[in-house]
């Protein structure tokens, strides 16, 4: 690590209660110096689905703080397959997974409790991310929104197998059930994407309260008409509110940004678009 | 006023009053209790209150209507009484049973309260769900079996090698110092395209700063790869092999 990347990560992230909920089971992570994003939804009875979905992020980030320092010590076995932040990213989670249980099994007012997690681990141009459940990741490129993940969700899973089509899926009473949760079963399956995350590309972690409200035309306009990647999560929210806010709705944005700044930025772009 | 609560496994999904008017149960979005599901008919029964008895029709329905595990044409239905159509179970019971005030002011039925809930299910659960309402369920379980990797050869264009093992699960083309497959033509993009190995371990080629093209057509959202395509992106042609 001795040469200095010529990108650097800028974000906002911001998470809300929504109109219609009482609490915030939503819960959102950031380890910047890790290049670690997590994103947490929580879900159980009275106020345990914070707890879970706060006992998630926490777990991950130490996990990944800790292996950070000391590369050798990554829970589980390493698959040549997959990439070492995949591996460091699933381990954090099956991590999270048995912390979740463990509390839940100690205090009975937290049984059933249970989260779902999307987190990215940033290296270079190149983003590591890992998923489960229904809270999503998102690409901008060229003012193209694309989906990264596919939700662990039961209509999700019906549609990939041909069973049901886009339309059914957003009309279905069973929009909400999960096949998959961190805390639901002592072997959790963690999904890892691996992904192109070039100078300029925006990435978006979300919890489904945003994309329950809005269309995928309407987070890449906000994405795109704030430059201010603060501005871009306020106003993301705002707009989640303004479509029915029926879930907490929280948001993280990313941007791999040329590592220049201001005037020198838009130059910069200037010449590389000559 | 009787009332039917439809459950999936834990979950309440809907509860409707049976008044006057006939409640019809069924797939189509037009029915009083819409069960959204490939097992249920599109009108698969109705519940309705005849002479101060609440009756259950089976419409003919292709997988049944079950009553307390009984398979039924036409019955009446009591409080306690549990209806199965597919997956989903439907309890009868008597709102005058439950101090409900808003059920007495006649004022509209608030929402079940978990309605909105995000529910998870168990491994042993979503096992039976899946092989109950399709036979491909395992394909939700990737096989942990050994991962058969796809090679790319080239068939045409500039790049640094002949042919690629696509080992990760990233594999960019193009100029950039992380790209797999190399383009070293002078004015090839840094990122043409990308092509993603899944959970499924199966390859998914997707548009970077060209849209690249599988057999031809564009693959403007991700494309699964199978032997024999032919990529074409950025001046190369790539042909997707598979070898033992």
């Amino acid at each position: 690590m001795n040469t200095e990347p010529f990108t650097e990560i800028e974000f906002g992230a911001q998470s809300d209660c929504g109109r219609a909920r009482e609490n915030n089971e939503d819960c959102f992570g950031a380890v910047p110096e890790l290049g670690l994003f997590i994103l947490s939804d929580g879900m159980g009875g009275q106020a345990s689905g914070e707890v879970a979905s706060r006992m998630v992020c926490d777990a991950v980030a130490a996990h990944c703080r800790e292996a950070a320092d000391n590369s050798s010590s990554f829970g589980g076995g390493h698959d040549a397959e997959t990439c070492v932040l995949g591996d460091r990213l699933t381990a954090a989670i099956r991590l999270a997974n048995s912390a979740v249980r463990c509390a839940a099994q100690e205090n009975p007012s937290l049984l059933g409790m249970g989260a779902t997690v999307v987190a990215a681990l940033l290296s270079d141009e190149r983003a590591t991310i890992a998923h489960v459940g229904d809270s999503r990741a998102y690409r901008l490129r060229n003012g193209r929104l694309e989906q990264l993940t596919r939700d662990h969700s039961f209509v999700a899973e019906q549609v990939q197998q041909g069973l049901m089509n886009e339309q059914e899926a957003a009309q279905s009473n069973l929009q909400n059930v999960l096949m998959r949760a961190v805390g639901a079963d002592a072997e959790i399956q963690v999904e890892v994407t691996e992904e192109l995350f070039a100078a300029d590309d925006t990435l978006l972690l979300c919890s489904d309260g945003l994309t329950k409200e809005l269309s995928d035309a309407e987070i890449a306009r906000a994405l795109e008409e704030n430059d201010d990647l603060q501005a871009a999560a306020d106003c993301l929210i705002k707009m989640a509110n303004g479509a029915g806010g029926n879930d907490n709705i929280t948001v993280i944005v990313l941007r791999n940004a040329p590592k220049l700044v201001g005037a020198f930025q838009r130059i910069g772009r200037w010449f590389k678009g000559s | 006023m009787p009332k039917l609560t439809l459950k999936f496994d834990n979950a309440v999904l809907n509860e409707v009053p049976v008044g006057s008017k006939e409640v019809s149960i069924g797939r189509s979005p037009d029915n009083g209790l819409v069960i959204d599901n490939p097992a249920v008919s599109h009108y698969h029964a109705r519940v309705f209150n005849e002479e101060g008895r609440l009756m259950l029709e089976d419409f003919g329905s292709l997988n049944g209507t079950f009553v307390n595990g009984q398979r039924v044409k036409m019955v009446s239905l009591k409080p306690g009484d549990s209806v199965a159509i597919g997956k989903h179970t439907i309890l009868v019971s008597d709102s005058r049973e439950t101090a409900d005030p808003f059920w007495k002011g006649g004022a509209p039925k608030p929402a079940a309260p978990r309605i909105n809930e995000t529910v998870m299910l168990d491994t042993k659960e979503r096992r039976e769900f899946m092989q109950k309402v399709a036979a491909v369920g395992e394909s939700s379980q990737p096989a942990p079996a050994r991962v058969k990797l796809a090679t790319l050869v080239v068939r045409k264009g500039r790049t640094d090698k002949k042919e690629y093992t696509l080992s990760d699960k990233l594999t960019v083309i193009g100029k950039s110092p992380m790209a797999t497959v190399k383009l070293t033509s002078w004015f090839a993009p840094k990122a043409a395209a990308q092509i993603n190995r899944r959970e499924d371990n199966a390859y998914y080629i997707g548009a970077a700063d060209r849209t690249p093209t599988v057999n031809g057509a564009p693959a403007v959202h991700p494309i699964k790869l199978s032997a024999g395509d032919v990529i074409a992106v950025a001046g190369v042609e790539l042909e997707v092999v598979y070898r033992d």
